[in-house]
C-alpha cells in the first residue's frame, strides 16, 4: 500500500513538477536568453549566432519560435532594449532620448516595436530611423526622440502601446565580428528617460 | 615528479598537482550536498527524489529546446509559405501597422522575397545590392542564413547566383547561365532570398522599387 502511495506522488507531483521545470527553464532560456546565447551591452541585447548555421540550440529555438528572418551575425547584428539604460522597463507613458555618440558604424536602423514584435500605430506613420535618414546636431550626435507625442527633430513616436521594445539593426561587419567574437564592446546608444505622464 | 614511461597521461603539475584527487572532490561535494540547509518540504523529499527530478527536469529541458526548431509552426518561412508563389521575386509594400509580413522586421525598407523550391531543377537569382543597408540574404527553412551579400556604401555590386540542391545530385545539375554565375549550395530543397532596400525618403523610394523589381528568381534550365 505504501508502495502504490509513493509511486502516485511521485507520478502525480514530481514528475509533472519536474517537466514544468524543464520546460519552464527551457522557455526562459529560448526567449529571454543567457550568456550562453546572448550579449548584453547597457540596456541592448543581442543573439550573438542569429542566423548562423551553426547556432547553438537556443538560438535556434528562439528563431523558430519568433519567426524572424535574421541575417547572419557575422556581416549584421540586431540589438533588442526591453529597458533604458537605468534599467527601468521601456513604456509608451514614458519619453525617451536615444543618443548616439562616437557611434559610427556603416549602416544602422532604429525601430519601435511592441513586446510581441508588432510596429506601434501612429498617425505620423513613421517606425523607424536610420543612418541615412536621421538628423544630425552640429556637434556631430545623433539624438532620437521616442515620444508618444510629436517632438522637434528626430521624433519616433512609441504610440499607445503599453511596452514597447527598441530594436537596432547594424550592419558592418567589423562591429558584428566584434560582439560575435565576444571582444570590447562597442560604444552604444544610450536610452535616456526624458520624462514621464 | 617525472612521468612513467607507459603512462597514458602527464602527471599534473604546478597547480593542478595540488589539487586532491578526483574521488576526494567528489566525496567533498556530496558532504556539501548533504549539509545544505534544505527547506523542511524538500527534506522530506529525500536527495534521490529531488536528484531524480532534476535529472527529469534535464532531460526535459534538453528535448524541449532541441524539439523547438522541428517542431515550431511559427517559422519564418512557414509563415510565408502559402503567401508567396514558388520561384518568383515579389516586392513588399512598406510595412505597416496590421500588414507586416513578419514580427520584428526592421520598418522603413522595402522588400523583394522570392520563395524558392529546388524540387524542380536549380534556381538563379540576379540581384542589385546598391548601397549601404541593403542585402541579399538566402535562408533555409529553419531561417538559417546560408549566404547574405551586405550592401557597401556607395558601391553597386550585381549578383548572379545560381541555387542548387545539397547531396549527390548537386555537380550534375548547374549548367550556368552565364560564366559569372555563382552556386550556391542550399542546404534545403526550399528556402526564401530577401532582398533588402532602406528607404531613404519620398524621393528615392521610386529608383529603390525599380532596383528591387528588377531582381529576378526563376528556375534555371537543366543540364542536358
Amino acid at each position: 500500500m505504501r508502495l502504490i502511495r509513493k509511486l502516485i506522488f511521485n507520478l502525480a507531483v514530481l514528475v509533472p513538477a519536474a517537466v514544468l521545470l524543464g520546460l519552464g527553464t527551457a522557455w526562459y532560456m529560448v526567449q529571454a536568453g543567457t550568456r550562453l546565447s546572448t550579449r548584453t551591452i547597457g540596456p541592448w541585447v543581442a543573439w550573438t549566432g542569429a542566423g548562423r548555421p551553426e547556432a547553438e540550440p537556443y538560438t535556434r529555438a528562439h528563431i523558430a519560435l519568433n519567426g524572424v528572418l535574421p541575417v547572419s551575425s557575422t556581416s549584421e547584428i540586431a540589438f533588442r532594449a526591453k529597458t533604458d539604460s537605468d534599467g527601468g522597463r521601456l513604456t509608451s507613458g514614458c519619453d525617451y532620448a536615444v543618443a548616439m555618440e562616437d557611434f559610427e558604424p556603416q549602416w544602422w536602423n532604429l525601430a519601435v516595436f511592441d513586446g510581441s514584435g508588432a510596429l506601434v500605430a501612429n498617425a505620423a506613420e513613421r517606425y523607424a530611423f536610420s543612418s541615412g535618414s536621421a538628423m544630425r546636431e552640429p556637434d556631430g550626435r545623433t539624438l532620437i526622440a521616442v515620444a508618444r507625442d510629436a517632438r522637434p527633430g528626430n521624433w519616433l513616436p512609441s504610440g499607445r502601446s503599453n511596452r514597447i521594445v527598441l530594436v537596432l539593426t547594424i550592419q558592418d561587419a567589423s562591429w558584428a565580428a566584434a560582439i560575435h567574437n565576444g571582444g570590447a564592446p562597442k560604444v552604444m546608444p544610450r536610452i535616456v528617460r526624458t520624462g514621464c505622464r | 615528479m617525472r612521468a612513467w614511461p607507459g603512462q597514458l597521461w602527464r602527471t599534473p603539475r604546478g597547480w593542478l598537482a595540488r589539487l586532491p584527487p578526483a574521488r576526494m572532490l567528489l566525496k567533498q561535494a556530496l558532504g556539501l550536498l548533504l549539509r545544505l540547509r534544505l527547506p523542511g518540504w524538500l527534506r522530506r523529499l529525500g536527495l534521490r527524489r529531488i536528484a531524480a527530478v532534476v535529472l527529469l527536469a534535464g532531460i526535459v529541458h534538453i528535448c524541449a529546446t532541441l524539439a523547438t526548431p522541428v517542431l515550431s509552426s511559427r517559422h519564418a518561412f512557414l509563415l510565408l509559405r502559402d503567401k508567396l508563389s514558388a520561384n518568383r521575386m515579389v516586392v513588399l509594400p512598406p510595412q505597416a501597422p496590421g500588414q507586416q509580413l513578419l514580427p520584428w522586421l526592421p520598418p522603413h525598407m522595402l522588400y523583394a522575397i522570392c520563395r524558392y523550391d529546388l524540387s524542380g531543377g536549380p534556381v538563379t537569382v540576379r540581384a542589385t545590392v546598391a548601397d549601404a543597408g541593403w542585402a541579399l540574404s538566402l535562408h533555409a527553412t529553419q531561417g538559417e542564413n546560408f549566404y547574405v551579400l551586405p550592401g557597401q556604401p556607395l558601391r553597386r555590386t550585381e549578383v548572379s547566383l545560381v541555387l542548387v540542391p545539397k547531396g549527390p545530385e548537386t555537380p550534375l545539375i548547374p549548367r550556368a547561365e552565364s560564366i559569372s554565375d555563382t552556386p550556391v549550395v542550399s542546404p534545403t530543397r526550399e528556402g526564401l532570398i530577401v532582398l533588402r532596400a532602406p528607404l531613404h525618403g519620398l524621393a528615392w523610394a521610386a529608383e529603390t522599387e525599380a532596383m528591387l523589381q528588377r531582381a529576378t528568381c526563376t528556375q534555371a534550365r537543366r543540364a542536358d
